[in-house]
């Protein structure tokens, strides 16, 4: 099937096509750059930074319809590596494992599930005290002041605890690898 | 600022508050430090994603849109800055001016006291982040199981009594399901027939489409739980195994109750609330998970001296031209093939494992359901109607149900839109009718129990609305303005305009004040006089 009327009218720059577009496609591909870079932020200006790149390839070249998402996905991690390279420019070493496109791209349901399997078996392995820190500050996301309430510790102290125990959660995650 | 532990814990801070951190905290520097950071990336994708405010698909597309526009005035560049500046960032109103809601430091302090409480009031083991989330992940990774479902009912008086008990096997695609009087329904994936021992028959069924499977479905409510605002309100024996109580609240709705068993993590007893005197609980009273299941239950042996009655089951065929022949029909396929395709005399079902197409003869005039919102396809209506679409194309009805309903809907009609649900289309109306929320609310759960469920069709509240305007003593008999006077001309499931062909009101504008799903009442907010 070539490339419905809609997708060309996007292309024109018809703003009610653009908006049909978005709204059946913008979820998935949102939430698959947020599970690379977590801050919704940068979530955003990733999918826009994508869509924009998609357009631009699309007023020159002719693309089915169907592969529109996957294509995206593709895009969206050009967009990643292109600003982990730019760090690196600025001096962050970059992680091209972490961003490998064929890894990331087919990471369907099933893999994320045993990411998540890994993650938590990873937590499992770390004391009560390293555990209730993460918790606090990564899942229920208290500052530091209000996880050192709730853990009865010293701020200092749950900056210490939360820097070991990120850590050994490096380490066992590596020695699961 | 150079501790590392310092740059790690302001790192976590800048993902809490949903801030891309390099930009505000800057570089992590060495290569340990970098590796943790990544460390707190991946426990973070344990949480669900913050998602942008509402809107954020609208807005995305303006900016786009201005950006071609430029890019065509000014002739086309390729993007290049990988980190696009603040400016270029959509921000929640147009003109480029940033309206990036700031919370005020003391609404911050208030926001960080009731997170303070409800992480007290709500303590229920460390590192158990949420136990929806669990069962969200036990659900789906359960090969089968093996349970006995029973149904209680209870009413405002207290008493109690069981209304059924069934016996279930599931495994993948395959299920049985064996009630009371021993009549047994199979789905072995190729065949669906029931057992009828009262009868001694055999009833070969339709394999699909195959609607709910049992009242209790552990995916659907997995999915509804994660949804829907919910907390943890308490531990209880169920079945003799201990449970985590949740109680879930739809918008607009009444709460009811979901218990987790803490061992496995897979939901148990079920409770609706008490409506209309009357309050339903589901529970398994034994559940086996990822257990060795018998393969001969799901193996079709009718038992000798039953006979076997069949009304046109469907047939499993190898191609298309096979299934055309059988129904007499020229479906319209999607570029995808389908993972198996089933013909019956009147029709064909193309079934994807996910989604299912079911394609029939078109006959009569095409009736949207009246709370269905509408888009268009093959140039004419599509029906949006929970996780269904129908339209119909070249003759034929075409029926699309399941989480790819849209990709699969788009390959055979090229041209479908959905509805669109940013648009404001009430904000035109020339007259506005106040609402008052309290009454709405208080109609909402009455149609929830059951009742005046008309609520649900915007063109029954406006026929309401009209003819009460011109009988305002109350419609007897048959209404003034009758039901063939009123068209709904749009309806994207928030709201909807209705036109009058007579009578003093031209249009009414409606919108769904609630819940913007199917459940959820019209309010009239406004109307054009003639």
């Amino acid at each position: 099937m070539n490339a419905p009327d809609e997708l060309k009218k996007a292309i024109e720059g018809d703003l009610k096509s653009i908006e049909q577009i978005c709204i059946a496609t913008w979820e998935p591909l949102y939430r698959f750059i947020y599970f690379k870079v977590q801050n919704r932020e940068e979530a955003e200006d990733i999918t826009q930074e994508t869509y924009v790149k998609t357009l631009a390839y699309l007023q020159k070249h002719k693309m089915p319809w169907d592969n529109l998402p996957g294509f995206m996905k593709t895009v969206a991690l050009n967009v990643l590596r292109d600003r982990w390279r730019q760090r690196k420019r600025r001096g962050i070493p970059v992680n091209f494992e972490e961003i490998n496109p064929e890894e990331t791209a087919g990471m369907d349901h099933q893999k994320a599930v045993s990411q998540r399997l890994q993650i938590e078996n990873a937590l499992a392995k770390l004391s009560e005290d390293q555990r209730i820190v993460l918790d606090l500050r990564i899942n229920k996301g208290y500052s530091v002041a209000e996880s050192a309430k709730l853990a009865g510790k010293t701020e200092a102290a749950v900056r210490t605890a939360q820097y070991r125990a990120l850590q050994a959660l490096a380490q066992i995650l590596d020695d699961s690898d | 600022m150079d501790n590392p532990e310092n740059k790690l814990s302001d790192y976590i801070d800048a993902l809490n508050a949903e801030k891309e951190p390099e930009k505000h905290q800057g570089t992590a520097g060495t290569p340990e430090l970098e590796k943790l950071l990544a460390t707190v990336r991946l426990v973070r994708t344990l949480k669900e994603p913050a998602m942008p405010s509402p809107g954020y698909p609208q807005r995305l597309a303006a900016a786009l849109a201005d950006k071609i526009q430029k890019n065509n005035t000014t002739g086309f560049r390729q993007p290049v800055e990988p980190n696009p500046k603040p400016g270029n960032r959509i921000y929640e109103t147009a003109a480029g001016r940033s309206r990036r809601k700031r919370i005020l430091p003391a609404v911050a302090a208030l926001v960080a006291g009731l997170l303070l409480f409800a992480v007290l009031t709500s303590w229920t083991g460390l590192f158990n982040p949420d136990v929806v989330y669990a069962m969200e992940k036990a659900v789906a990774q359960l090969s089968n199981y093996h349970g006995v479902l029973e149904m209680r009912s209870k009413n405002a008086a207290g008493e109690e009594w069981m209304i059924r008990r069934v016996e279930l096997w599931s495994d993948g695609d395959k299920y049985a399901l064996r009630q009371n009087d021993g009549t047994m329904t199979v789905n072995n994936g190729e065949k669906k027939w029931q057992l009828r021992p009262q009868k001694k028959e055999v009833a070969l069924l339709p394999l699909l489409p195959d609607p709910a499977r049992n009242g209790f479905d552990l995916r659907d409510e997995a999915k509804r739980a994660k949804q829907y605002p919910h907390k943890v309100v308490g531990s209880e024996m169920i079945a003799g195994r201990q449970a985590t109580k949740i109680e879930i609240s739809p918008p607009g709705g009444l709460a009811y109750y979901l218990w987790i068993d803490a061992e496995t993590n897979l939901p148990v007893q079920l409770q609706t609330a008490m409506q209309n005197a009357l309050q339903t609980t589901l529970t398994f009273i034994s559940f086996e998970p990822n257990t060795g299941i018998n393969p001969k239950i799901f193996a079709y042996q009718p038992p000798e001296g039953f006979k076997v009655v069949e009304k046109d089951p469907g047939q499993l065929v190898a191609t298309v031209e096979e299934a055309a022949a059988i129904s007499r029909l020229t479906p319209l396929l999607p570029k995808e093939a389908p993972a198996r395709i089933l013909a019956f005399k009147d029709r064909i079902v193309l079934d994807y494992g996910d989604t299912t197409i079911v394609e029939s003869a078109a006959g009569g005039a095409f009736q949207p359901a009246p709370n269905s919102a509408l888009g268009t396809a093959a140039g004419g209506p599509l029906e949006v109607w929970q996780e269904r679409l129908r339209w119909r194309q070249d003759g034929i009805e075409i029926q699309a149900e399941g989480t790819r309903r849209v990709e699969l809907a788009r390959q055979i009609a090229g041209d479908l839109t959905l509805p669109d649900t940013g648009k404001n289309m009430v904000n035109k109306a020339r007259v506005e009718v106040p609402v008052d929320m309290e009454i709405t609310k208080a109609d909402q759960q009455q149609v929830d129990r059951g009742s005046s469920p008309w609520q649900l069709d915007p063109l029954q509240v406006s026929l309401t609305f009209v003819n009460l305007m011109v009988s305002p003593e109350g419609i007897t008999g048959e209404p003034e303005i009758p039901a063939a006077s009123f068209k709904l001309m749009t309806n994207n499931g928030a709201q909807a305009v209705v036109e009058v062909a007579a009578g003093p009101v031209k249009q009414v504008y409606l919108k769904r004040l609630v819940r913007q799903d199917e459940t959820g009442i019209w309010s009239v907010v406004g109307y054009d006089p003639r």
